[in-house]
């Protein structure tokens, strides 16, 4: 009998939202983050001076959305948001160095291997 | 040596052990109350202040008192007040009254102990910034715990301290006697636990000095330990002199593998480098004692390693290769099921479950280990057959021991020290055959015919009596016997043997009279994995490859196999085996990998990881998995943890660490025997190692060691002084 009360109200109780109340609220807000995102990508090579250009800049920030496609929580897509957002502003205001920017497409750091015979034979097993 | 028999006769020379001593002159064995610290213990009759101190947990100071030498009450550091006694007593050798009040930290103990120490300090030089016993010294410690916060030496006259001639005692333990304190720890210790009487004191007073009263010097493969009892810098290790701070070092908890006991060990190292080895406490095997051995051959595991692979190009010679090629090259020529793998003696068990993986996988039952052991009967089946089955500590308990064509003492120096031990304080007689050595203490010889155990086995021999009057009976036979040709037929005659002594002394089930002794740290492991003992077969079968894995003792050689055979050497260093070699891979020695080791009481011990191997070398069962993958054989892990689920399914107890796994069946195995020939060869009984010069050099670690060269040319140096004496036995 206990039991059944304690099923029920957590049953009742609902998730505060973070700022959106609906799928369709979400998705909206995902939209504009994208799209001034991809505004701000006709800025980004000139501004940090970076060897990518507007299409490739685009073609990352594109793939970094779609990195997020399967997350269906309202809450977890309303926290990513707000974090593209903080990011988004960062590298507008040119708080970023140019590095940072270019870590972004990790293009220095090696795969560490991960099958026997590659940490075999490069020592790291 | 003629003071052996002379202490075993002397009865207040052979009671020695400082426990027994006092618990055993006891008359009426009534617990009763003492005061430490005026908290109540009820203690034995005998035991002493200072043992019934440590029961409520109060360590009492001292320098010349160690629980495993006699008592010699010389250094007063343990002086306690005891309530109504005028003068203080020393806790070390003062048996506790009933209703004693010890006080352990009064003023008249605090002030005796300032004293004391104010007295050692005063010929005692303030060397400790180029000490190498700083920061492990007794003397620092307890200066600082118990002496006077301010000095009194005022050397006015400039005299100077007493200052004393250091004695050169051998290559592996310095001497800077001006530090002595006259603890005479290392005296007891050469006496009664080493059986080398070459230590002792000359002079009284302040003209006292503990030297070898003529210059010779002191030789014992357990030399190393009055190392690890001085509590000054009196005796230090030279080859560790000036190396490194006890603080600046990783300690890291190993096993040490280059004899069958399985001491353990604590390896020192720092920046990758193994600075210097010291043992660690286990009762069960090796006390807190190590043997030189295993102390001193560290230095060996820097030289003659293998760094990187080598390959046989078509010019003939050995080229250093990449992994890549080294594993391509030697997967070439791995394609066939005519192959045969021998393992060696440092061997570890992962890698030998590999290897027997991998060869079983191309479909060859070839795979051996270095050392013979009888096949016929029972064979390598049953467990009893070849193990040391009544454990090491318990050699203590036994009354009479008959030694079959082994020297324990350099095969298992610690293994002695326990022999010797049950020798000077439980009436130990010991019965030999073999050849005459000295295993510093008496024993009675029988002889060095094979016939002997014949006659003990039928009962014919006059020792047959001794045998069956014994309470607690111990057959002790050398693995080195049993390789010989006509080997099944003497391990069926001790069989009998110690099936007949058993029946006619009425031992306890739980006391097992056959007992093997083993000489390599591999060999338990693998028998218990199925390995076929001895490499004979190869020699008939003439396999295409043969795979050595770190098999470097010579009992396998090209001309045994034929130029055609293509020769993987597997291993640490470049000895027997690599020399042979078409392809080397190299491996890790025992300090950088963590390996599975039987022991020869059958534990199952671990080495750990203390440094990474050198060069390319790698962890010797990730050489063997690697190279599965390449022929296209994957052998099932990849993790340490998934290759000892893979022991514990062949053998359980292998991944069972720190228990011993005991054999069971001997009276089987004593039945299938019997139908084994009994034609013995009319060879004498011999061992291999019969002087000290033979222990120090036994296995490619040794071999490479400066230290243990050292050790070898010390003892031919030892044979040209005037002072020499051969054993007397």
């Amino acid at each position: 009998m206990a039991s059944q009360v304690v099923k029920s109200s957590i049953v009742g109780t609902k998730v505060r939202p973070l700022l959106s109340t609906t799928k369709g609220d979400a998705r909206v807000r995902v939209l504009g983050l994208y799209k001034a995102w991809i505004r701000q990508a006709t800025l980004i090579p000139h501004d940090y001076d970076i060897p990518k250009n507007e299409e490739q800049v685009k073609e990352r920030i594109r793939s970094e959305f779609l990195k997020h496609k399967h997350v269906t929580d309202i809450r977890v897509i309303d926290m990513l948001v707000i974090k593209g957002q903080m990011e988004l502003r960062e590298v507008a205001a040119l708080f970023k160095h140019k590095g940072q920017i270019m870590s972004y497409w990790k293009e220095s750091i090696e795969p560490k291997p991960t099958d026997f015979i590659s940490k075999f034979v490069s020592g790291s097993s | 040596m003629l003071r052996g028999p002379l202490t075993k006769a002397l009865p207040c020379a052979r009671i020695l052990s400082p426990v027994k001593t006092l618990s055993t002159s006891a008359i009426n064995n009534e617990k009763f109350e003492v005061f430490i610290d005026d908290k109540k213990v009820m203690v034995d009759p005998g035991t002493t202040v200072l043992q019934a101190a440590a029961m409520v947990g109060v360590e009492i100071p001292r320098f010349c008192y160690h629980e495993r030498l006699s008592v010699a009450g010389n250094c007063r550091m343990c002086l306690v007040e005891v309530e109504k006694s005028a003068k203080p007593v020393a806790a070390c050798a003062m048996p506790v009254m009933k209703g004693w009040r010890v006080k352990t930290n009064s003023e008249m103990t605090r002030r005796a102990r300032e004293g004391v120490m104010e007295f050692l300090l005063v010929n005692h030089p303030l060397d400790c910034p180029i000490c190498d016993q700083g920061g492990e010294c007794d003397l620092q410690d307890q200066s600082m715990a118990f002496g006077s916060d301010r000095s009194r030496f005022t050397d006015i006259d400039h005299s100077g301290k007493r200052a004393v001639e250091d004695k050169d005692i051998g290559p592996l333990v310095k001497t800077i006697m001006t530090r002595c304190i006259h603890c005479t720890r290392c005296i007891r210790f050469a006496s009664e636990v080493a059986g080398v009487d070459d230590l002792g004191t000359t002079g009284r007073g302040s003209d006292m000095q503990v030297g070898t009263y003529v210059e010779k010097l002191f030789l014992s493969e357990l030399s190393g330990n009055v190392i690890d009892l001085c509590p000054v810098g009196a005796l230090t290790s030279k080859p560790y002199s000036f190396t490194a701070r006890p603080w600046e070092t990783r300690k890291t908890e190993s096993v040490d593998v280059l004899d069958a006991v399985g001491s353990n060990i604590i390896v020192s190292t720092r920046t990758g480098e193994v600075l210097r080895i010291l043992p660690r406490l286990n009762e069960d095997i090796n006390e807190e004692w190590l043997a030189d051995k295993g102390r001193f051959a560290y230095d060996g595991l820097k030289r003659q390693r293998l760094l990187t692979p080598f390959v046989r190009n078509c010019q003939g010679q050995l080229i250093a290769t990449e992994w890549e090629d080294a594993l391509i090259a030697v997967a070439q020529k791995l394609q066939t099921s005519e192959i045969a793998g021998v393992v060696g003696s440092l061997a570890d068990a992962e890698s030998m479950v590999a290897l027997k993986d991998l060869l079983n996988r191309l479909g060859s039952e070839d795979l051996y280990t270095e050392y013979p052991f009888p096949l016929e009967g029972s064979g390598t089946d049953l467990r009893s057959s070849y193990l040391l089955n009544n454990k090491i500590a318990r050699v203590e308990d036994a009354d009479l021991v008959l030694l079959i064509g082994t020297n324990p003492r350099f095969e298992a120096p610690l293994f002695n020290a326990r022999l010797r031990k049950g020798y000077l304080t439980n009436e130990l007689d010991v019965g030999y055959i073999g050849p005459k050595v000295d295993l510093r203490y008496d024993y009675e010889h029988l002889g060095e015919s094979t016939d002997l155990i014949k006659q003990l086995a039928s009962g014919s021999h006059a020792f047959s009596k001794k045998l069956a009057c014994a309470k607690k009976p111990l057959i002790v036979v050398g693995a080195d016997l049993l390789s010989r040709p006509d080997g099944a037929a003497i391990l069926a005659l001790v069989q009998q043997l110690a099936a007949k002594v058993t029946t006619d002394a009425n031992v306890s089930s739980e006391w097992k009279v056959l007992n093997v002794l083993q000489k390599a740290a591999s060999q338990v492991a693998a028998l218990d994995l199925g390995y076929k003992p001895g490499t004979a077969s190869i020699r008939d079968k003439k396999p295409k490859v043969l795979f050595l894995l770190g098999s470097d003792e010579g009992t396998i050689s090209r001309g045994d196999v034929g130029q055609d055979c293509f020769i993987i050497y597997q291993g640490h260093h470049g000895d027997h085996g690599a020399s042979i070699a078409d392809a080397i891979l190299p491996g890790a020695a025992y300090t950088e990998k963590q390996g599975t080791y039987v022991n020869t009481e059958g534990r199952a011990q671990q080495t750990l990881t203390a440094v990474s191997p050198p060069g390319l070398a790698r962890e010797d069962w990730k050489i063997i998995r690697a190279l599965s993958e390449i022929i296209g054989e994957k052998l099932p892990y990849d993790t340490l943890l998934e290759i000892r689920d893979r022991l514990g399914q062949v053998a359980p107890h292998l991944i069972r660490y720190g228990e011993l796994e005991e054999a069971n069946y001997a009276e089987q195995a004593t039945e299938l025997a019997k139908g084994v020939s009994s034609n013995l060869s009319s060879e004498p009984v011999d061992v291999k190692q019969k002087n000290l010069e033979d222990y120090y050099m036994t296995d490619p670690v040794s071999r490479a060691s400066g230290t243990m060269a050292k050790c070898i040319q010390a003892v031919h140096k030892q044979k040209q002084s005037k002072y020499y004496e051969e054993a007397v036995n």
